[in-house]
């Protein structure tokens, strides 16, 4: 052949390609105008071919690819961009409703005078100087009558009262009216809400007569009565914990109060601790803001950490190491500082210059503040929980930060399902498709010596493939992952689901291969390859192979619908992946509890919706495929 | 010539079946975990204990040689009927299984009423009247179901009819301590009604499709044609000529079914918490139960290997043109 012959032939060739990319798009995207006569069409399509035209011609099976397309970009690609902690968990944080407005306050608050902030788990409270009280943010209560009010809905003597002080504490709020009647609303399962006869006559008999403040904690609830005498009622933790010193009965002034610690502010200027014993949050305090020497201005504490600023301006920083709320951030200056705010895990300082610092715990956005306020005169800020409000001084609210909330809802160790539902994904479609590479491997092999070799070798494997299906699947999957996988490590637990099913899940295709093969080595067009004097070898891997091939990739899709099915099923019942891996399955397992289905829908709706939506765009694919292969389907 | 057709039948069943049964033991015998300590009474002092653990361990014969344990647990299992002890339930495990296997007969039962009443007519007129409105419906619930994980469509009915409405219990059993005679009745029925549904919805993807494949394939021979041609009224076409042929692959997917649905159970059994075998073997799993696990399996195992030989049969039966070789 010329060389000239050679490039026109390369040329055409690439004309040829460039056509049929051309062609393939217009059917994609454009819907084909031209009709061609039943024996054109005929003679131009190639099997191959005539499968993708059915495929692309079928609603279906775009609509299943275009969804599984979505499916896998959300697992692999969310995934890799929002890494996870497996480990992390937020307790206070647990089972919150899907939602993104914890901090979208409401815009009349802006006209009026903001007298304090406070934050729960998921909403925010604020009162204003007219007695009135705002709440905003995201209801966090299942509204079990008596125990669980819904925060959100501001009981109606409450709203007619005028009110003088808040206090939030995780899932309640209570409130102290000018009238120093008590009340409050929400998760009230320890009594928090009203104050028990017993503290009534504690009062009494400490000569108090009005609370002068009111303060919430995790569980508990406290009074503050105007004689200095400190008060407490709640949960049990707290009622172990929480015992005043004799000393600082009657001196008491202010109190700053984590969920077992506390600070008492004392009417000399300096600061007693209490709590919990032996932790580095009383033990560590520092010396000259007990003994009298340096005024305390104000304090603010997380669960473990204080920080105080004195009379001076300088700051004061202890408790324990985690999250590093022990030591000031790198480069951060500790002088003139005018306010100081403290959030479930971080603290905050104002300098007086206008900017604004956050340390401490990283998740959730609490480090994120707004661009919008940092040009703008912020006089103080609000912190509690996740939430930071900034404030101006004519209390009006700045911006805000933090919590903004989760748009699939939290689960009970207060984590992001959606990013567990990315990453859940990730692990339950892999361990699908291992599953399935390793079940069609084994069956291919199986299949083909069976259908090959026939005689005693196809006895032999058949037999196996009997005994493997004699035994029902599900069964026999949960029973070897409980005696093999127990002592298994997570990790090896996620490889030995995946073997697990590969292995034991081959033998519907291996069948269907060898029935396949005994089919198409009685056809005629392997009579005539063998009489044309073809190689056996030849006739197999050229001439019957193919035909095999469609069934197999059917099958495969068709199996692997299935392996996500039986991982989610598995995993449900808790033989399958544990936790704090995720897989869609495990994820459901808290379905199992009624409590959740009834209350927390968005932990298991979610979740199988997913699984539903992966296993149907799935199937519609197959299914598609079967139906565009299947040489009798245009008949029916 | 039918019974020769059995036993060769039976005969290759037999390596199937020892095959699972050593699978099985073998699988009892790594899993982790001592039964002996199980039983061990929690008052024994120390200078007794060894003796004790002896006594209790002859009395397992698990102080025996391992190949020796797999021919006493299969001479007892096949030949006595007797499936050891359950360390969980601390009875005969004969005995532990009783009424959880009455209860998933039962619940099975109403699931293969309700099937077949369903599956037979739509899969009939899906493939009568293919291509229509009712028989994409029917299509598009097929696929659905497909991709319906059991425990997913458990909850959500327990979600809906119990929790939103409730009209049904949302899981367990009726006492029998609390109600008698009638009240008894409904409260099985009532505890039924979401397993039932679950169940039929689960097995009735598969069956209405291959129903419709088996009419659709027969519509489609000469016969039929032949019939029509007669001048037959459609409905004698469809139900006396195009029924009775596709009779023969529908008995066998229908044999499938029945038998199918003793291990399909487990999930929806532990979801509504129903007192039935799968949901006892997840909690023999749970409590390292060896001799209720292995027990169980080899149950829903033989009952898999019979289901097939009766589908074989059946398929003989039903259609003389095989040849029973």
């Amino acid at each position: 052949m010329s060389k000239q012959e050679n490039s026109h032939k390369n040329q055409s060739t690439g004309r040829k390609v460039g056509k049929s990319f051309l062609s393939m798009f217009k059917r994609l995207f454009v819907r084909d105008k031209l009709e061609l006569n039943v024996l054109e069409e005929e003679a131009m399509r190639t099997p191959m071919k005539a499968v993708l035209i059915k495929l692309v011609n079928n609603k279906m099976a775009i609509i299943g690819f275009c969804m599984f397309v979505a499916v896998f970009l959300f697992s692999f690609v969310g995934s890799w961009l929002n890494p996870i902690d497996l480990f992390y968990v937020e307790l206070t944080n647990r089972n919150i409703r899907p939602s993104q407005n914890i901090l979208n306050y409401p815009a009349e608050l802006a006209d009026k005078n903001i007298v304090v902030i406070e934050s729960g788990v998921s909403f925010s409270v604020a009162l204003t100087d007219d007695g009135n009280l705002t709440v905003w943010g995201t209801e966090c209560n299942t509204g079990w009558p008596g125990i669980s009010d819904f925060i959100l809905e501001v009981p109606e003597e409450i709203q007619n009262a005028h009110i003088v002080d808040i206090a939030v504490g995780m899932r309640f709020i209570v409130t102290l009216d000018d009238e120093g009647v008590f009340r409050g609303w929400g998760h009230a399962a320890h009594g928090q809400t009203e104050i028990p006869q017993m503290v009534e006559t504690f009062m009494m008999f400490d000569g108090a007569r009005d609370i002068a403040e009111i303060l919430a904690g995790a569980m508990w609830s406290g009074v503050l009565s105007d004689n200095g005498f400190l008060y407490f009622w709640g949960s049990f933790q707290a009622e172990q914990n929480f015992i005043v010193p004799f000393e600082a009965q009657g001196r008491i002034v202010g109190v700053r109060a984590g969920d077992v610690n506390m600070i008492l502010l004392l009417d000399d200027g300096t600061i007693m601790p209490m709590g919990v014993r032996g932790t580095e949050f009383i033990n560590n305090v520092p010396p000259e803001l007990m003994d009298g020497s340096v005024r305390v201005e104000d304090v603010v504490v997380t669960n473990r950490n204080v920080l105080a600023l004195d009379e001076h301006g300088n700051l004061h920083i202890w408790g324990s190491s985690i999250d590093r709320l022990n030591r000031f951030p790198d480069g951060f200056v500790p002088e003139r500082v005018v306010a100081i705010a403290a959030g479930y895990r971080n603290f905050v300082a104002l300098k007086d210059t206008g900017e604004i610092v956050v340390w401490g715990g990283e998740e959730l956005g609490v480090i994120d503040t707004p661009r919008n306020i940092e040009d703008k005169p912020v006089a103080r800020i609000f912190g509690s929980s996740f939430q930071f409000y900034a404030v101006d001084e004519y209390n009006n609210i700045l911006g805000a930060w933090g919590n903004r909330g989760y748009l699939f809802g939290s689960d009970d160790a207060g984590r992001d399902i959606f990013t567990r539902l990315m990453h859940g994904g990730r692990i339950s479609l892999t361990v699908g498709i291992a599953a399935v590479i390793i079940a069609t491997f084994i069956a291919i092999v199986v299949g083909l010596a069976s259908g090959f070799f026939g005689g005693w070798v196809d006895h032999t494997l058949m037999r196996l493939a009997d005994i493997f299906d004699g035994i029902p699947f599900l069964p026999l999957v949960i029973t070897l992952s409980f005696v093999i996988g127990d002592a298994m490590t997570e990790m090896q637990r996620l490889y030995f689901i995946m073997i697990l099913l590969g292995v034991l899940g081959w033998t519907g295709l291996a069948r269907l291969i060898r029935a396949q093969i005994l089919v198409e080595r009685e056809k005629d067009f392997v009579l005539a390859a063998r009489s044309l004097g073809i190689k056996q070898r030849h006739i197999m891997s050229r001439h019957i192979l193919p035909n095999v091939f469609n069934f197999v990739i059917v099958s495969v899709t068709l199996s692997y619908a299935t392996f996500i099915l039986t991982e989610a099923a598995l995993s449900f019942l808790g033989f399958g992946l544990r936790e704090p891996i995720p897989s869609w399955g495990n994820m459901l397992t808290a379905a199992e509890d009624a409590t959740v289905v009834q209350y927390f829908w968005w932990r298991w709706i979610i979740p199988g919706s997913f699984v539903v939506l992966a296993a149907l765009s799935i199937n519609l694919v197959g299914d598609a495929l079967r139906e565009a292969m299947d040489p009798k389907s245009e008949e029916r | 010539m039918l019974i020769r057709f059995v036993i060769k039948r039976i005969i290759i069943l037999f390596p199937v079946v020892i095959g699972i049964s050593i699978i099985l033991f073998i699988v009892q015998h790594i899993m982790p975990g001592d039964p002996v300590r199980a039983l061990m009474p929690p008052d024994v002092r120390p200078e007794h204990w060894q003796a004790v653990y002896d006594a209790i361990e002859a009395r397992l014969g698990l102080d025996r040689p391992v190949i020796e344990q797999y021919f006493r647990w299969v001479y007892s299992f096949f030949i006595r009927g007797e499936f050891g002890y359950s360390t969980m339930m601390n009875m005969s495990v004969n005995a532990a299984i009783r009424e959880p296997l009455r209860n998933t007969i039962i619940l099975n039962s109403f699931v293969i009423m309700f099937h077949l009443a369903i599956a037979l007519p739509v899969g009939i007129k899906m493939a009568v009247k293919r291509g229509s409105l009712f028989d994409n419906t029917w299509q598009v619930f097929s696929l659905a179901t497909f991709s319906l994980p059991a425990f997913f469509l458990a909850l959500t009915l327990i979600f809906i009819f119990s929790i939103t409405l409730g009209w049904l219990p949302v899981s367990g059993m009726p006492n029998p301590h609390l109600l008698q005679g009638r009240d008894l009745y409904i409260g099985w029925l009532r505890h039924l009604a979401l397993p039932v549904t679950t169940l039929v919805i689960m097995s009735l993807a598969g069956a209405i499709r291959y129903i419709r494949n088996a009419m659709i394939d027969a519509l489609s021979q000469d016969y039929i044609r032949t019939a029509r041609s007669k001048g037959l009224s459609e409905k004698v076409v469809i139900y006396s000529h195009a029924f009775r042929n596709a009779l023969i692959p529908i008995s066998t997917i229908i044999v499938g079914v029945v038998f199918s649905l003793f291990a399909g159970a487990v999930i929806t059994e532990t979801v509504f918490g129903y007192n039935g075998i799968g949901r006892l073997l997840i909690q023999g799993v749970n409590n390292r139960d060896r001799m209720l696990i292995i027990s169980t399996n080899m149950l829903f195992a033989l009952i898999n290997v019979t289901s097939i030989l009766i589908a074989d049969i059946v398929y003989g039966l039903v259609d003389p043109r095989i040849k029973l070789k």
